[in-house]
């Protein structure tokens, strides 16, 4: 077998790095237009994090996605309400890419947390409620953070199942891609131990 | 003249590469159970065809470049380098495949990350994102952390000699024993004895804080893998603040500033020389730098007034600036809280935080403290000479692990990299300005990239120009490596097309 002669190798490598500096950009400008979502809420999450001197202590009407952990702390609770591109229908359902998630976290009652069935995550669209309560910029009661304390909750849109359908040709991919596999890992082993012999024989 | 490698050399690299990256594509065995685990059956098979390729690479690689030659330092460096390179481009596949990512730039962005254990990130709707791709974006983390050349040195490489010249590349150059291979199995000891007691603790917390037991293991074994590499992944859009727990901040703030720390100081405790916290030059170094930038922060936002009290002014001033100068990037405020609440001054405090970074041969990134340390001691030795009389000897000895002399040859060495740093800094900052993007808000940016920080004051975006999605990795790439085995990949290849 004759090997290729280093400048060859060379010019293959600087192809390469060619190619992937070119193709960078390129898918990077292919990629899908960012959509914006169509928020319901004056204020959104956004605004609220962008001016929250403005805002802090002001009442407001939200309304998210319930996603992550309801968690229950005693009497209270923390909920978390994306108000951004998914809150409507998230990426494995076939939602166009819209950015980054954002929401606001929400301290309210746990009896009235007990009203969200369903949070949002890979395999569910959580519950859409929408939350009535003060802003709070920097929250004295939890260490500075930013949120919403809530006084009423209502579910606006009761969340669902919305499983990450298989691709029809991912199956197929990967059989073909393990056989490749299998088989370049065969023949990278069996050269070595013929190797191996080979120098145990010479010795 | 330059001298062109030769056929052997060649080899030598690509055998040493494909090593690496069927270590790398092993690695995936776990989002992929993970995936199986939780049925996510796209998101199994995103990684059984990830993995296939990576083995295709690696096994191909090393089939086409055999050879009995072992590695030279130079070699070393060029697969440390170039691995990182491979290991993205291949990496990204899962990402790429989940539909999340905008483009295969911001796939590569991602991977990138996790690896130099920065934790800027450009997935879109992390909130629904599988746990198997979480998984995967975790443990690139944790493994990155650790140098992805320590994975291949523990799993594949047998007693090479040339194994440390890859370990060297990685920006990696204590020896903990006198065995690399044996020095790279005691770095995983130790950060899997870390993980075991880390993710328990985190799981036991987050179970109090309401979460369900499982989602709270899975959350205390991401937030540990991200807060032990100092990566700054989580599992939530939210990050750190999701969990609204002065506990969990606490637990969390511990293992970050532990992953901060040098292997060799990690080595020295677990040995039993204790002692060495407080007496090794790096940790005096961060706690004098930490204290300085959180004092600045905490005056201005006490001046701005924009917590309500003490305590929770403290704790988020003190919880960000651990964060940004560990190299973490895990945060308890908003990202754009930096520009609305923090202000300039506040910004300027975690910038230089950020700067300087934590321990040279951690999962960290920065200059080093080491690099601080010596540099401060170099210039306090320099104005003693100056007021001693002339036959005076001044000598200055500093100390890690053990005592050493400070000499010219480590001062320079120091004041070179952290030249090559500060340089890359003003690139990264002045491409954002180039962008239009205010100057305080392109410095933070820069630095957090650079310094593979990840605390974000809302540039990164997937919005973000693709040149600078690009000069990002690169900056990252650079910073993670600290530039050595960068430089010897270019010159490699440069060697390759012009030498003789």
């Amino acid at each position: 077998m004759s090997w290729p002669r280093p400048g060859m190798i060379a010019a293959a490598v600087a192809t390469a790095a060619v190619w992937a500096a070119l193709a960078a950009p390129a898918v990077a400008v292919a990629g899908p237009a960012v959509v914006p979502s169509a928020n319901p809420n004056d204020p959104g999450s956004a605004e609220l994090v962008e001016r929250p001197a403005e805002y802090d202590g002001a009442s407001v009407d939200f309304i998210g996605e319930a996603v992550g952990d309801v968690m229950v702390r005693g009497e209270n609770a923390w909920i978390h309400l994306n108000d951004d591109a998914y809150m409507y229908e998230n990426v494995e359902k076939g939602a166009p890419l819209g950015g980054f998630n954002s929401g606001m976290p929400v301290w309210l009652a746990a009896e009235l947390a007990e009203g969200i069935e369903r949070v949002g995550d890979h395999s569910n669209e959580g519950d859409r409620v929408r939350v009535r309560g003060t802003f709070n910029a920097a929250c004295a009661e939890h260490g500075g953070d930013m949120d919403i304390h809530a006084t009423d909750l209502e579910v606006v849109a009761p969340g669902h199942r919305a499983p990450d359908p298989v691709h029809p040709l991912k199956p197929i991919w990967a059989l073909a891609l393990a056989v490749i596999a299998a088989a370049v890992w065969y023949g990278e082993r069996t050269v070595s131990l013929r190797e191996l012999s080979g120098a145990a024989k010479r010795r | 003249m330059i001298i062109r490698p030769r056929r052997e050399d060649h080899l030598v690299i690509g055998k040493y590469t494909g090593k690496i990256l069927v270590g790398v594509g092993l690695l995936m065995v776990v989002p992929l159970v993970t995936s199986v685990a939780f049925a996510e059956w796209d998101t199994a098979l995103d990684f059984v065809i990830s993995m296939m390729v990576f083995f295709i690479f690696g096994f191909g690689t090393q089939w086409a470049c055999r050879t009995e030659k072992d590695l030279a330092w130079s070699h070393g460096l060029v697969v440390a380098s170039g691995s990182w390179i491979w290991a993205t481009i291949l990496g990204a596949l899962p990402h790429y495949l989940s539909g999340h990512e905008g483009s295969y730039l911001d796939a590569m962005f991602d991977v990138m990350s996790g690896y130099t254990t920065t934790g800027l990130y450009l997935i879109q709707d992390l909130d629904h994102i599988s746990h198997g791709l979480n998984m995967w974006r975790h443990v690139l983390t944790y493994a990155g952390g650790q140098g992805i050349v320590v994975i291949a040195l523990t799993f594949l490489f047998k007693g090479t000699a040339g194994a440390y010249k890859v370990y060297v590349g990685e920006g990696k150059d204590e020896r903990l024993l006198p065995n690399v291979v044996n020095t790279a199995r005691a770095i995983w000891l130790v950060s899997l004895a870390y993980l075991a007691v880390g993710t328990t603790a985190l799981w036991l917390a987050a179970m109090w804080l309401g979460q369900a037991p499982v989602r709270a293991f899975l959350h205390g074994a991401w937030v540990f893998m991200g807060a032990w590499s100092t990566g700054g992944f989580a599992p939530q859009s939210y990050n750190t603040m999701y969990y609204h727990s002065v506990l969990y901040e606490v637990l969390v703030l511990i293992i970050f500033v532990a992953g901060s720390f040098n292997f060799a100081l990690h080595w020295a405790v677990w040995t039993g020389k204790r002692r060495e916290i407080v007496r090794n030059l790096e940790t005096v170094s961060f706690a004098v730098s930490l204290t300085i930038a959180t004092a600045v922060a905490t005056f201005w936002l006490a001046k701005l007034g924009v917590y309500p009290d003490v305590m929770a002014l403290a704790r988020k001033a003190f919880y960000q600036l651990a964060s940004g100068h560990t190299t973490t990037g895990f945060s308890t405020i908003y990202s754009r809280a930096f520009v609305t609440q923090w202000g300039p001054v506040g910004m300027a405090a975690t910038i230089f935080a950020m700067a300087i970074g934590a321990s040279a041969a951690s999962t960290a990134g920065g200059i080093k403290a080491m690099r601080i340390g010596l540099i401060t001691k170099a210039f306090f030795a320099d104005i003693r000479r100056a007021v001693a009389p002339e036959s005076a000897l001044v000598r200055e000895r500093y100390h890690h692990v053990r005592d050493h002399m400070l000499d010219d040859g480590v001062v320079r060495i120091a004041m070179g990299i952290t030249v090559a740093y500060v340089t890359m800094y003003g690139v990264a900052s002045l491409l954002g300005m180039l962008h239009g993007i205010p100057v305080i808000e392109s410095v933070f940016e820069g630095v957090s990239a650079g310094s593979n920080t990840g605390l974000s004051c809302g540039i990164t975006a997937p919005s973000m120009p693709w040149d600078m999605k690009a000069a990002y990795i690169v900056f990252m790439w650079l910073g993670r490596l600290e530039f050595m085995s960068v430089f010897a990949l270019v010159g490699y290849g440069i060697s390759a097309v012009r030498g003789r």
